[in-house]
């Protein structure tokens, strides 16, 4: 008798099976007082006989080719715990614990080191979490990282992708794979992404050929422009549209060379007429600037399409308001650093000091006398690292001028972008307040952990 | 620090200890010469009632957690080890501690004075127990008898309280292991897909210590300590068997916390002088005091007393101070078709053996469905379905690698892996 025969008259059981003597294969003779016990004792016989006897399925596969080494060494065991507290939300701070997480990884990526494996896992599933900083994320985790994510669909914006892989899924992906393709592949290989495009750019729909041009946003360069140069004449309004916004950042552009022969004529001295048709081909539309008439959002759409080079700051201070918005929007759009500059000092708005390197946003701010609502917002708006004196600086004068509201609407910028050598003078300004100014001090001391917590980053990275 | 954090019962819990250990949330901090105390505010109206016990060291908190030794107690303990004077010494503890203190002396002087027991009184109670468990034995052989008759499927189509009351009568007639092993059942028959061999196989083991009770007399001691184990007769401490020293490597460390919120920790030593691998097993009830858990990939040079029984055996490490120095990786790995000879081994002396313990060389782990390890030989074992297969693959990024596991009911769940000759738990 074997084990199945055994197994099927337990099943049913003794009182509809009748069991005598029974010999178990390979194992030997049971003999017992009832059919119960004889059934009992040849399972305690080949349970035992199985168990041991047990042989493992062989398996045939091939395993997948092991991750490629990682030849950065290893972060310190210090930060390596300062990551795992605020990868698990260990610890609390001003801003949240995502955004020194992103100034931790910001440090290793520079440092040229990388995270025991053992918090790969954590860092992926922080990425899955986080869109935001996933190319930081991707850079961190290294070869073994997107080794690992090739194995779980949740990551896979973070797996290596083989070249031909890129193409049959191009072809084969629903249009959201598609557009999450482009848009990770225009971050490494822009013209490649863009062939893709054209390749079968003819036979899409007209919403999905103007969702495609929007990925070239990323990794954008005169080398679109030939391409989007022949979308301005797309039979759908939308790509043409889509294709003309493109077209803004690129000054080198021969539409912009158009523009600016539009332009010239025009600054100073008059509004420009109804657009020909060549101008409507470049995306001059009928769309009103809010409190300007039609001139006026004619003039301004054709210089926020103009080269910058056309002009020179100087021109700033006798230049009419609707001008000013024109060349603002042409700033924003070609990240003219001059240009920006130019405008935040002449008009700053938490806009323009977005768009500004860090040294150039602090000087604008440096500037600014009154430390009221609009410049909390200014200063919220100021992208870090903050050079050292002027974080220094600003802490002094926040205290000096017992800015409190300030203090309160830009304590998360704050807490990312001051300098850690700024952590002395917000302690001292925290020794200074009253009990009663508990929304002030609250803050202080999140401002307060986070630069020790970034100066513990650094320290650990260098 | 690194050592006081060693005592965390997992990173979580040293992560919360260093957010504690933050003075300004303390007070009536001190320390003596064995005793470190203070009162922390917690989410609690009162605070919570901290001691450490540095002799060994022990722990005690008056918070909630489950955990052994808490946040609390490990907070206590960094910020004692910082030295920096927040911790003063003070002569007399706090009453809350010294009244510790004093129970744990107590309790330890209560087990050295019952080392001379009335001989007579012993064996009437030994008697008793003999023939309470006797009677539990003959009635667990009707019940097994009674499923055999009316059919496995039948007692597949049974309530809960079917099992839960079948264990409960042998808890009651002192046969705790039994008792498990049949409660377990009952969630077994309805989450398993192979709960029909399953059950045959464990009706088979259950009657195996039914028969094997009834020739006691016949055991060897090693057999004898085997079904004791199966029946849950533990032994007192100095009944415990021989001793051994030699260098043993902790290569697995595991804990869990059964349905009575019994803690449990099994730490696995592999003897690298005798090539035995050893379990030592610890329990804590809510609240109490777990033992310390050995550190992972450490060296502990010194003396175990081995309960008696089949290989793998249980023991006790019996040094109060051993050597604890650094190991480099997991020793004596073999391929599975060795491993699984050993178990083979080993089962044919114990066939109540569940818990396999097995050091593996050149694993491959594969993502299939369901996760395998597979050997040079291309021998597979499936992984348990609780295992973190993701972290076992990023630790091992494709590459063959030496792990350590627990081999159940032909399913293998891994413990620690060795990446860069240092044992990582997973």
């Amino acid at each position: 008798m074997n084990w199945d025969d055994l197994l099927s008259t337990a099943l049913v059981g003794t009182s509809r099976r009748g069991v005598d003597q029974l010999t178990i294969d390979g194992a030997g003779d049971v003999h017992a007082d009832s059919a119960e016990a004889t059934v009992l004792a040849a399972a305690a016989l080949a349970a035992g006989y199985r168990r041991a006897g047990w042989t493992p399925p062989t398996w045939r596969g091939t395993p997948a080719p092991p991750a490629e080494p990682d030849d950065r060494p290893e972060c310190t065991p210090a930060a390596t715990q300062l990551l795992e507290l605020l990868l698990n939300r260990g610890i609390r701070v001003e801003g949240g614990p995502e955004l020194l997480a992103v100034h931790w990884l910001t440090s290793a990526r520079d440092a040229g080191r990388r995270p025991p494996y053992r918090l790969v896992v954590d860092l992926l599933r922080f990425g899955t979490a986080n869109t935001a900083p996933r190319a930081l994320v991707r850079d961190v985790i290294g070869p073994r990282g997107a080794w690992l994510a090739q194995h779980n669909p949740s990551w896979r914006w973070a797996a290596a992708v083989p070249p031909q892989d890129v193409v049959e899924r191009f072809a084969t992906g629903t249009r959201v794979e598609r557009l999450t393709l482009l848009a990770d592949l225009r971050a490494t290989e822009p013209d490649f992404a863009r062939t893709l495009v054209e390749d079968t750019w003819a036979d899409e729909q007209a919403a999905t050929r103007a969702s495609f041009l929007d990925t070239l946003h990323t990794g954008l360069s005169m080398g679109d422009e030939p391409f989007l140069e022949r979308a301005l004449d797309d039979r759908a309004a939308t790509v043409r549209a889509a294709a003309a916004v493109l077209l803004d950042r690129l000054p080198e552009s021969a539409r912009a060379k158009r523009m600016a022969e539009r332009a010239k004529n025009l600054v100073g001295k008059e509004l420009p007429d109804e657009p020909d048709e060549a101008a409507r081909r470049d995306g001059i539309t009928d769309h009103r600037e809010p409190g300007y008439g039609r001139s006026a959002s004619w003039l301004i759409q054709i210089l926020a399409a103009t080269p910058l080079s056309t002009w020179d700051t100087a021109q700033l201070e006798k230049a009419e308001r609707e001008v000013v918005i024109g060349w603002t929007k042409a700033a924003l759009r070609q990240r003219n650093q001059e240009w920006l500059t130019a405008l935040a000092h002449h008009q700053p708005s938490p806009e323009l000091i977005a768009a500004l390197a860090p040294e150039a946003a602090t000087d604008v701010l440096d500037h600014q006398k009154k430390l009221d609502a609009r410049f909390g917002g200014l200063l919220a708006a100021a992208p870090g690292p903050w050079p050292p004196g002027f974080s220094v600086t600003i802490v002094n004068r926040l205290r000096a001028h017992k800015a409190n509201n300030v203090l309160q609407l830009a304590a998360p910028a704050l807490a990312e972008h001051l300098d850690p050598t700024a952590l002395a003078a917000v302690e001292a300004w925290l020794l200074t307040l009253d009990a009663d100014e508990k929304a002030t001090r609250r803050a202080l001391r999140g401002i307060a952990h986070a630069l020790t917590i970034r100066a513990t980053i650094r320290q650990e990275f260098t | 620090m690194a050592q006081v954090l060693a005592h965390a019962p997992d990173p979580s819990s040293a992560k919360a200890a260093r957010g504690v250990a933050n003075p300004r949330t303390w007070s009536d901090l001190g320390s003596n010469d064995s005793l470190v105390w203070g009162k922390c505010q917690g989410s609690a109206r009162a605070p919570y009632q901290v001691t450490v016990d540095l002799t060994e060291p022990a722990f005690r908190c008056t918070c909630p957690s489950r955990k052994l030794p808490c946040k609390h107690g490990l907070a206590l303990l960094l910020m004692w080890a910082a030295n920096n004077g927040e911790v003063a010494d003070i002569e007399n503890a706090e009453p809350f501690a010294a009244d510790w203190a004093a129970q744990r002396a107590g309790r330890k002087a209560a087990r050295s004075t019952d080392r001379a027991p009335d001989p007579e009184a012993q064996a009437k109670r030994l008697a008793e127990r003999e023939s309470l468990m006797s009677a539990g034995i003959d009635d667990f052989e009707r019940w097994l008898h009674d499923i055999v008759r009316q059919g496995l499927a039948s007692a597949r189509r049974q309530p809960p309280s079917f099992w839960d009351t079948a264990g409960a009568r042998l808890v009651d007639a002192q046969l705790p292991g039994l008792g498990g092993r049949v409660r377990a059942m009952g969630s077994d028959i309805h989450a398993r897909t192979d709960w029909a061999p399953h059950l045959l196989g464990e009706l088979g083991r259950w009657y195996l210590a039914v028969r094997a009770w009834r020739r006691r007399d016949e055991l060897d001691d090693a057999a004898m300590g085997d079904l004791r184990t199966v029946l849950g007769w533990s032994r007192r401490r100095d009944e415990i068997g021989d001793r051994v020293a030699d260098r043993w490597w902790v290569v697995g460390l595991s804990q869990e916390e059964d349905d009575n919120s019994l803690l449990s920790q099994r730490t696995w030593l592999y003897g690298e002088r005798t090539g035995e691998t050893v379990m030592l097993l610890d329990f804590a009830a809510a609240g109490q005091a777990l033992k310390v858990a050995h550190v992972l990939g450490s060296i502990v040079d010194g003396e175990v007393a081995r309960y008696p029984g089949g290989e793998p055996r249980r023991a006790l490490l019996t040094d109060d101070e051993p050597k604890i120095t650094q190991g480099a990786g997991l020793p004596h790995a073999t391929d599975i078709g060795t491993a699984l000879d050993r178990a083979a081994h080993w089962l044919a002396g114990n066939p109540w053996l569940r818990r396999v313990p097995m050091a593996l060389k050149d694993m491959t782990v594969v993502p299939a469905e369901p996760p395998l390890v597979v050997d040079r030989t291309g021998a597979a074992l499936t992984l348990a379905p609780e295992t973190d297969i993701w972290q076992l693959l990023a630790l091992s990024g494709g590459h063959p690698v030496r792990l350590f596991g627990e081999w159940i009911d032909e399913r293998l769940h891994p413990l620690s892996v060795e990446i860069d000759d240092r044992l990582v738990a997973l």
